[in-house]
């Protein structure tokens, strides 16, 4: 019954279809995955599909849109009917694809090299010397293999005649590789048997290779090879994919700040000092890469990096420069090119695209307006894609004295009917509708092609690219548009044992611990779990505050200094201690908005953020763990005292579950120590103060007290609040038949060494940590703590646990003040290497 | 006016001082201070001293065939000289104002419709660049001086001037950064911008242009004597013409350059031929003080 899944399929209207060949009559190469879906139920589906766009969102797989009103966290948009090609149309496309590349890497080693291809002006001269992609000091340089185009892609469209044509060549940093392979990791959970069924290629050998190529193309000395992603950070598009591919290659993510030129070499800067660096997997731009040859306004350059990989110190994939081919204006020269350098005519063919700077080609692009796209020749000079029809009579007038003024700046691409491909159109899968339907959608693949000794290999595979609503024209992940996976079929046996766990390893290359911890990992770690714990601080001080705004509320605590300690640690301003009403607003908003200071939302934005720096370090738990965090339900609607109560009990019980994959799920290496030190620490500050409050307001008690005579001893305490802060109400329960007295509960909060919340355990573990550092790094700060640690020791409960002793506050105030003093020494040790950034300078 | 020497000597020390707050950990440099040998310059003596000594140091040159010197220095660095020295002799190389040149529109066509070759060699000169870009107001004020045709020596002569006149040396106006269409709108600035404007200006009628870095002889006022790093770095313009070659032209001082010019580099526009630019580690400020002295040899 192909009419129920179709009953809403538009026809192709002179599009090439990608599933039928004939109403209602599917493909041949479409039919076993056309049945698969007639036979599934449609609840079953839709199940399938609300799974798969959960687990988008909690692996917090994401692409940053420019401008985006969403920012950051817009989810990648994955439609989970996969894209299908036959053996051998793929292997078209796979011939194709490796003589372009190989094509295009002549050219390249031609433009940084003789010229000759400008002498003989079959590249016009002033299209290479007025893009700005062309980075003169790059030119001369000695790439090593004269590899210049390590990792390349091609946009592919298909025409209504069904052939494939290149739209776009991708050299500068080919973006996608990585979310085709997450792509893949979900859809064929989607559909595994079918998977299995139709012996879809493997993409996993494709990384491989890229990591071989790498590894014998790079120099060798100062150690094991090292090779590191550079990224330009968070706030990249395509961020998540650099985090994805670095965990999936093996590779350290680092930013430009991350390295330094030394003797005329690469190093990563590590908290064990200097790592020689031998190459460099850039997803950052060229022109951003030194500020000292390149652009002098880049901050995220590395200052001296053009001069080593001159040098040939180390390997920069793909080469510096590279970014020049990314423009549509050589297109229309690579015919010739191909017949020159090469001696054969492009396997794959362009899309008819010419190059408005030449004087002939500019004259019959503005006659034929009407049937052209324009789009930027040089990236110093964007602007959006053009279609020339969809200009009235004034606007085309307009837009050619644009082009006639800078001819130089425009390309014109011949308009390309593109294919359509099935989708499960969003709409026909709500509860409300019986059936699942297909919808279509216009589509274009990226190919891509890395460089290895025996030529280059084309990932069998790709990201399909759909556009974001039906009549869209244009296919783009940057306006919005959504992807698929592409499952090249194979003719033979796939090789499915293969994997990118190598089978290689011997006894000699065990390792028991990575590469040097860099120092922006360092610090991001410590900074992890001090927010980690400020979070679950902030929360359960939340429950005990707002508690006391609700009626029945047992009379164990006293409100005072709960306020108090909210106030120190800026959830509360002196006003709202004053008002009731004042300090309920204001302690539901630290719950909840982001924008209130020292409250639990804003301390979870930090440590989300923390987070998202850490993102290839931290295992899809931790990430999903805080990503329901931060999606909570609570955030998105007005709330109650008990919605409020709610959210804190989840929050509490999910900040306990990221405690617990540190605790028990991370290496006991030195990241997993900073980030012990920085829960610790944060938890040694937090537990002295909220003793030095309680304190502070039993003193005045007892002073009262003393004047009135009245108060029953018991009740004046009321100390409850204080157990259930620190978490200790059950041990102290346990232990004690009475209401929470003084000396019980000061023994359990600072000198039980059993309690993990205590102030002695605490700083003890401080200590301790700090211990197995200086182990290999020297000094590091755990000498501060003795002196009071010995102290502490010292104490003799039946003097000194009470709301009077001096002895006690000043020792609970100097652990405090030590515990900044820590912090500041780990900074200065280890993380200001980080810390400093490069100011490029220029003098007349 | 004095007539030209056919031929004259010079010392020029060029010091370069920064001063961190405070003191970084390491610094980069990229020099383009040792002046480049041509048919009408020779280079007697140069020399160039780096205080702290640097760790790493090394001479090359660059796309456009200028020398450089790379260097970089490590340790805290809280002040840092650099000192070129150099000794070169200028030949008379300007055309007479007088000469015979072709119709400037015939040298847009001779290039547009030239031979690959020259097509090669003149394209890196006729394209925008980040600091000298073409652009309508450009193109409106070179035309002023151009339209309708006219002699390309004495028409560029003329535009040079008019810059001259049009525009206030004001260094008080303009930054190293301070963009071409400012320089227009607020009709003040120094050599560097006055250079880049007019490069501006050729490059959007078609003609080809190039920004060149260096200094010039200035003379102390009458009966008193020359100060000892008073003078300071120079920019001109070189533009292109088959009957001449490249011929160079100051809209500072509108004229042509001749042997009271000498000559560090060229490149598209000050960025190429920045004299000395670095990246420095650290998290402060920093003071710059530059003095140039030349002095005329015998």
């Amino acid at each position: 019954m192909p009419q129920r899944l179709l009953h809403s399929y538009p026809p192709a209207d002179q599009r090439f279809d990608e599933l039928l060949q004939a109403p209602l009559r599917p493909r041949e190469h479409w039919s076993r995955l056309f049945r698969e879906l007639q036979g599934i139920h449609p609840q079953r589906m839709r199940e399938r599909i609300q799974a798969t766009e959960r687990q988008i969102r909690e692996n917090g797989v994401t692409y940053n849109v420019y401008a985006d009103a969403q920012g950051q966290d817009r989810p990648w948009g994955l439609d989970v009917l996969p894209f299908l090609i036959p053996p051998q149309e793929w292997h078209q496309i796979e011939v194709g694809i490796i003589q372009r590349a190989g094509l295009l890497n002549r050219i390249l080693a031609d433009i940084y090299g003789a010229q000759n291809l400008l002498k003989s002006a079959l590249v016009p001269p002033s299209l290479i010397f007025a893009h700005s992609g062309f980075l003169r000091p790059a030119h001369g340089m000695q790439v090593p293999g004269d590899v210049h185009l390590h990792v390349y892609a091609a946009d592919l469209a298909r025409s209504p005649d069904g052939a494939w044509w290149v739209m776009a060549d991708r050299s500068q940093v080919p973006s996608g590789a990585g979310y085709a392979l997450e792509n893949r990791l979900i859809v064929s959970r989607v559909f595994p048997e079918l998977f299995r069924d139709l012996s879809v290629e493997h993409l996993a050998s494709f990384f491989a290779t890229l990591r071989d190529s790498l590894a014998t193309l790079a120099p060798s000395g100062d150690g094991p090879k090292l090779t590191v992603l550079l990224t330009p950070g968070p706030y990249n598009e395509t961020y998540f994919e650099h985090t994805f591919l670095a965990r999936y290659l093996g590779f350290p993510l680092v930013e430009g700040g991350d390295l330094k030129v030394r003797d005329g070499k690469v190093w990563l800067k590590t908290i064990e000092g200097l790592k020689r660096v031998h190459a460099i997997l850039r997803r950052q731009d060229d022109d951003f890469c030194d500020p000292l040859e390149l652009r002098a306004d880049s901050a995220l350059g590395i200052a001296g990096l053009t001069e080593c990989a001159r040098r040939g110190s180390v390997l920069v994939a793909n080469a510096l420069g590279s970014g020049v081919l990314e423009s549509g204006s050589l297109l229309g020269y690579l015919p010739q090119i191909s017949e020159h350098l090469l001696g054969e005519p492009l396997k794959l063919p362009s899309v008819a695209t010419w190059w408005c700077g030449e004087p002939g080609a500019c004259t019959a692009a503005l006659e034929r307006m009407d049937h052209l796209v324009f789009k930027p020749a040089n990236p110093a000079h964007p602007f959006e894609a053009i279609f020339g029809g969809d200009l009235d009579v004034a606007g085309q007038a307009t837009f050619r004295q644009k082009i006639i003024a800078h001819p130089e700046r425009y390309v014109a691409q011949e308009l390309v009917r593109v294919s359509q491909a099935p989708v499960l159109d969003r709409d026909d899968t709500r509860h409300d509708s019986p059936d699942i339907a297909l919808g279509a959608r216009a589509v274009g693949l990226r190919v891509y092609a890395v460089a290895s000794p025996s030529g280059y290999v084309v990932m069998p595979g790709g990201l399909t690219r759909v556009a974001a609503s039906p009549d869209a024209r244009v296919v783009s992940m940057q306006r919005g548009g959504g992807s698929k996976d592409t499952w090249v079929m194979s003719a033979g046996a796939v090789n499915s044992s293969f994997s990118l766990l190598r089978t290689t390893v011997s006894a000699g290359d065990l390792k028991r611990s990575g590469v040097g911890l860099s120092s922006r990992v360092a610090e991001n770690l410590f900074w992890f779990g001090r927010y980690a714990e400020r979070c679950d601080n902030a929360a359960r001080l939340l429950r005990v505050a707002l508690a006391r705004m609700v009626p029945d509320n047992d009379d164990e605590d006293a409100t005072g200094p709960i306020m108090e300690l909210a106030r120190r640690v800026g959830m509360l301003g002196e006003a709202d201690l004053r008002d009731p009403q004042l300090c309920e607003t204001s302690l539901l908003a630290a719950a909840t908005r982001d924008a209130h200071v020292g409250g639990l939302a804003a301390n979870l934005r930090q440590l989300a953020r923390v987070a998202f720096n850490l993102r290839e370090r931290m295992s899809q738990d931790n990430w999903r763990t805080i990503n329901r965090l931060l999606q909570d339900p609570v955030f998105g609607r007005e709330a109650s005292i008990s919605d409020i109560l709610n959210w804190l009990d989840r929050a509490i019980t999910g900040l306990m579950t990221l405690s617990g994959f540190a605790l028990d799920g991370m290496t006991r290496d030195a990241g997993w120590r900073f980030l012990s030190i920085g829960r610790r620490l944060e938890r040694l500050t937090f537990t002295t103060l909220s003793l030095q409050v309680a304190l502070q307001e039993g003193q005045q008690g007892a002073e009262q007290a003393a004047n009135q005579e009245a108060n029953p001893a018991g009740k004046s305490m009321r100390l409850g609040w204080l157990l259930r802060l620190t978490d200790s109400i059950v041990t102290y329960r346990s232990r004690y038949m009475s209401r929470p007295e003084w000396l019980p509960v000061l023994d359990l909060l600072v000198l039980d060494d059993a309690n993990p919340r205590s102030v002695s355990f605490t700083a003890e573990g401080v200590r301790g940590y700090l211990q197995k550092l200086e182990a290999t790094f020297g000094p590091c700060g755990g000498d501060l703590l003795v002196p009071h640690l010995e102290n502490l020791a010292s104490l003799d409960p039946a003097v000194d646990l009470h709301p009077q002793s001096a002895r006690l506050l000043n020792l609970l105030d100097a652990l405090r003040s030590t515990g900044f003093a820590v912090s500041e020494r780990l900074s200065t040790r280890f993380f200001n290497l980080a810390d400093a950034h490069n100011r490029a300078m220029l003098g007349s | 006016m004095i007539a030209t020497a056919p031929f004259a000597r010079y010392r020029v020390s060029h010091e370069t001082r920064y001063r961190y707050f405070p003191a970084v950990s390491s610094a980069r440099q990229l020099a383009h201070l040792t002046p480049r040998a041509t048919p009408w310059q020779s280079v007697q003596a140069h020399r160039i001293e780096i205080a702290p000594a640097p760790v790493e140091y090394e001479e090359s040159t660059d796309f456009f065939g200028n020398r450089i010197v790379r260097f970089a220095l490590e340790g805290l660095i809280e002040e840092q000289v650099i000192f070129a020295d150099s000794t070169v002799e200028v030949s008379a190389y300007a055309p007479a104002q007088d000469a015979p040149s072709p119709d400037w529109r015939s040298v847009c066509s001779a290039y547009a419709e030239g031979n690959s070759a020259l097509r090669f060699d003149l394209a890196q000169f006729c394209a925008s660049s980040a600091m000298a870009p073409m652009l309508p107001e450009a193109a409106d004020y070179a035309m002023t001086s151009l339209q309708g045709g006219g002699p390309w020596l004495d028409r560029l002569l003329a535009l040079s001037q008019r810059i001259q006149a049009d525009f206030a040396f004001d260094p008080a106006a303009t930054t190293v950064a301070t963009p071409v269409q400012d320089v227009f709108a607020q009709k003040r600035g120094v050599c560097q911008d006055f250079a880049h404007l007019m490069i501006s200006c050729l490059r959007s009628v078609g003609l080809p242009a190039r920004y060149v870095s260096g200094y010039i002889l200035t003379h102390p006022p009458a009966g008193q004597v020359r100060l000892i790093g008073a003078d300071a770095s120079h920019a001109w313009v070189s533009a292109y013409c088959p009957e001449f070659g490249w011929v160079d032209f100051d809209p500072t001082n509108g004229k042509l350059a001749n042997t009271e010019y000498i000559t560090l580099g060229w490149g598209r526009d000050f960025s190429d031929v920045t004299p000395l630019r670095g990246v420095v580690l650290g998290s402060g400020s920093h003071e710059l003080q530059v003095r140039v002295t030349v002095s005329p040899l015998v």
